[in-house]
């Protein structure tokens, strides 16, 4: 057959799954799957999100208690020991116990260091250029009424009441009231900031909401989208099982009906006297005979292909000589090659290598694709059955390589992809009325499969076609160790 | 029987009685004394006086320091040992004489402010502390760096030669 041929390989076409589109059928394979990564990618993508804005307000509510609040509760103190200093002081006009002026004396002394200690403190934090000014600004008045306050002090502890007063009146009100004036525009600034971060925290908190209603509604959109179409998709599976399932029927009906009208018709003439004479009966004998093998053999197949099917069947894996083997094959199934007036050639290979196989699977499997020759090679009713080692294709491995040749009719390139399907037959076949139950190719196919080998088909439409079936060559030192290994 | 009894009871009763109406030994050394410091503002630019400046400014008779402050005497109250030492080493009156002097002289107006009277070294401390005028007296051990301690002709407390003394303080 010619190098142009089509060429499929049946591995991974194996199993019974209705014949629908590549995209139905992948959603329906991998649907729930995609799904499942679409969502966590998303939830995780939303999580991420959502995290991040909570930390950006998280720190934004830490930087607004730690300047803000923190900052008001400080002015609030200086604030307090501003008027402590003053208020102490003039407590020291209100006696002239020098014990006593010299004990509020003390009192204003310690608001004044506490004062003067939280001006540098808040002057050290500050970080805005309006910040500093004010800040230096308060340092600065703050030392000039501290000045004046101990000349208070001096002028009140000394007895010199009259001139204290005065002093303070002229000097130490002026003062303080600037004090005071830049204490409260400081609080002004803080309350400011933390008016100004409470708005960015719920600027954050809102983002963060509507992101993650976005990405929800994003979620069971997508949710939707593929449910519908995973639900969609199966329901074409099912349908399509279901009208195979009918056609199998169909075909095993049909199939059956023949020979059981066969059949029945000998046993009514036998029944009814029609059948008269030893040699007479002799013939209906073997009509019978022939008829029930055929039906015995329809209803082996189905049976072959169900145990088949699962990939379970026990298979007895020996070193098998495959020049025996396709002779068995081909004994086996001769006298139809013989009946239907085909010529069979063999080509084998001398010396061919050890194949690890069971030989009553690749005896089938081999007289599957002979009577699928037969069938469909009534063209050039020729059947080549060809076996050589070579190498596999990655190289590494040694196969043998079995191809079973016909001169029909070819196959379309349309029917390539399906004719490993089971239960499918080609309309022409039908249409030729080639009896059949679409089973051997797949059977064929699983027993290659299950015995580590692969079967692939070239094609080409009015020369032939080719089916060729490869299988791993027995390698004795590694089976040697694995049995050592095993043990 | 008796008799040794008697004899050792009266042995015992005289023993007692010399023991309870022994004489101070011969040789015991008199109370220590140490230097009583004179202080002022640290603000003050006076570094030194002398035993007779001293005088006329614990009697009112010195107004203003040379800067033209006014002085501000700060004193302890009655019957502390410094304030004695002052009164006998400076001063050189009873505390009756000194209160009669001031009371005068404020009623002739020679004397422009009374003595601040406190309680303890930490309040004349801090009273010269906060009033840049005052001058007041303390034991060396009460001084700090908040108030400066003036030269009396010449000698620091603790110098031998330093005229003005008080007695040692009784920790106990």
């Amino acid at each position: 057959m010619s190098e142009r041929g089509q060429k499929i390989t049946a591995r991974g076409a194996a199993s019974f799954t209705p014949r629908v589109g590549k995209a139905p059928e992948f959603f329906s394979r991998y649907g729930s799957a995609l799904l499942l990564v679409l969502l966590v990618g998303l939830e995780a993508g939303a999580v991420r999100f959502v995290i991040r804005d909570l930390r950006s307000a998280d720190n934004e509510v830490q930087r607004m208690y730690a300047s803000s609040v923190l900052g008001l509760r400080r002015i609030g103190n200086l604030q307090y020991d501003a008027q402590e200093t003053r208020r102490s002081t003039l407590y020291a006009l209100s006696t002239e116990n020098s014990n006593l002026q010299v004990q509020y004396a003390d009192q204003s002394r310690l608001a004044d260091a506490r004062v003067t200690a939280g001006i540098a403190e808040y002057l050290k934090e500050a970080e805005l250029p309006g910040e500093i000014e004010l800040g230096s600004r308060l340092q600065r008045d703050w030392s000039t009424y501290l000045a004046v306050r101990d000349e208070v002090l001096g002028l009140i502890l000394e007895g010199s009441t009259k001139e204290a007063v005065a002093l303070d009146l002229a000097k130490g009100v002026p003062l303080f009231d600037r004090v005071r004036q830049s204490l409260d525009e400081t609080q002004r600034l803080y309350d400011e900031q933390a008016s100004q971060r409470l708005l960015n925290v719920a600027n954050i908190s809102r983002r963060s909401v509507i992101r993650l209603v976005s990405v929800l509604l994003c979620t069971i959109l997508t949710a939707g989208v593929f449910v519908w179409v995973l639900q969609k998709s199966r329901m074409a599976s099912t349908l399509q099982f279901a009208r195979m399932q009918m056609d199998f029927a169909a075909s095993v009906s049909h199939e059956l009906r023949t020979p059981l009208a066969v059949l029945c018709s000998a046993v009514d003439n036998i029944a009814d006297g029609v059948v008269t004479g030893k040699e007479q009966l002799a013939r209906y004998a073997s009509t019978i005979r022939n008829q029930s093998r055929q039906i015995n053999g329809l209803v082996s197949q189905v049976l072959l292909f169900a145990s088949t099917q699962d990939g379970k069947g026990r298979y007895v894996m020996r070193p098998t000589n495959i020049a025996e083997v396709i002779e068995s094959a081909v004994v086996g199934i001769n006298e139809l090659v013989m009946k239907a007036g085909f010529t069979l050639e063999q080509h084998i290979a001398p010396s061919l290598p050890l194949v690890l196989c069971d030989a009553t699977a690749l005896s089938q499997c081999l007289q599957n694709l002979i009577t699928n020759a037969l069938k469909y090679g009534e063209k050039g009713r020729w059947i080549g059955i060809r076996a050589a080692g070579e190498e596999s294709k990655d190289g590494r491995n040694q196969e043998v390589r079995i191809d079973v040749h016909d001169r029909g009719h070819g196959i379309e390139r349309s029917e390539m992809q399906r004719i490993f399907e089971p239960f499918y037959r080609s309309p022409a076949a039908v249409s030729n009325q080639i009896h059949g139950t679409g089973l051997g190719l797949p059977i064929a196919k699983n027993l290659a499969e299950a015995m580590g080998g692969r079967l692939s088909v070239t094609s080409e439409l009015g020369v032939g076609t080719i089916f060729t079936l490869r299988l791993p060559v027995f390698d004795e030192i590694n089976e040697t160790e694995q049995k050592l290994v095993q043990q | 029987m008796r008799r040794f009894i008697t004899i050792t009871v009266l042995v015992w009763l005289a023993a007692a009685a010399l023991l309870r109406w022994a004489p101070v030994p011969v040789g015991a050394s008199p109370p220590k004394e140490e230097g009583l410091a004179i202080v002022v503002n640290q603000a003050n630019s006076m570094n030194e006086l002398s035993m007779p400046e001293l005088r006329t400014i614990f009697l009112g008779e010195r107004s203003h320091w040379p800067n033209g402050r006014r002085i501000t005497i700060v004193m302890m109250d009655a019957g502390r040992p410094e304030r004695e030492a002052v009164l006998r080493e400076i001063c050189r009156m009873s505390e009756s004489d000194l209160r009669r002097r001031f009371v005068q002289g404020l009623l002739t107006g020679e004397i422009l402010v009374s003595p601040k009277t406190l309680s303890s070294p930490e309040g004349v401390r801090k009273f010269v502390f906060n009033v840049p005028g005052a001058i007041g007296y303390m034991r060396p051990s009460d001084v700090d760096a908040s108030v400066k301690v003036l030269r009396i002709d010449g000698h620091y407390p603790n110098d031998a030669q330093y005229a003005l003394r008080v007695p040692e303080r009784n920790e106990r």
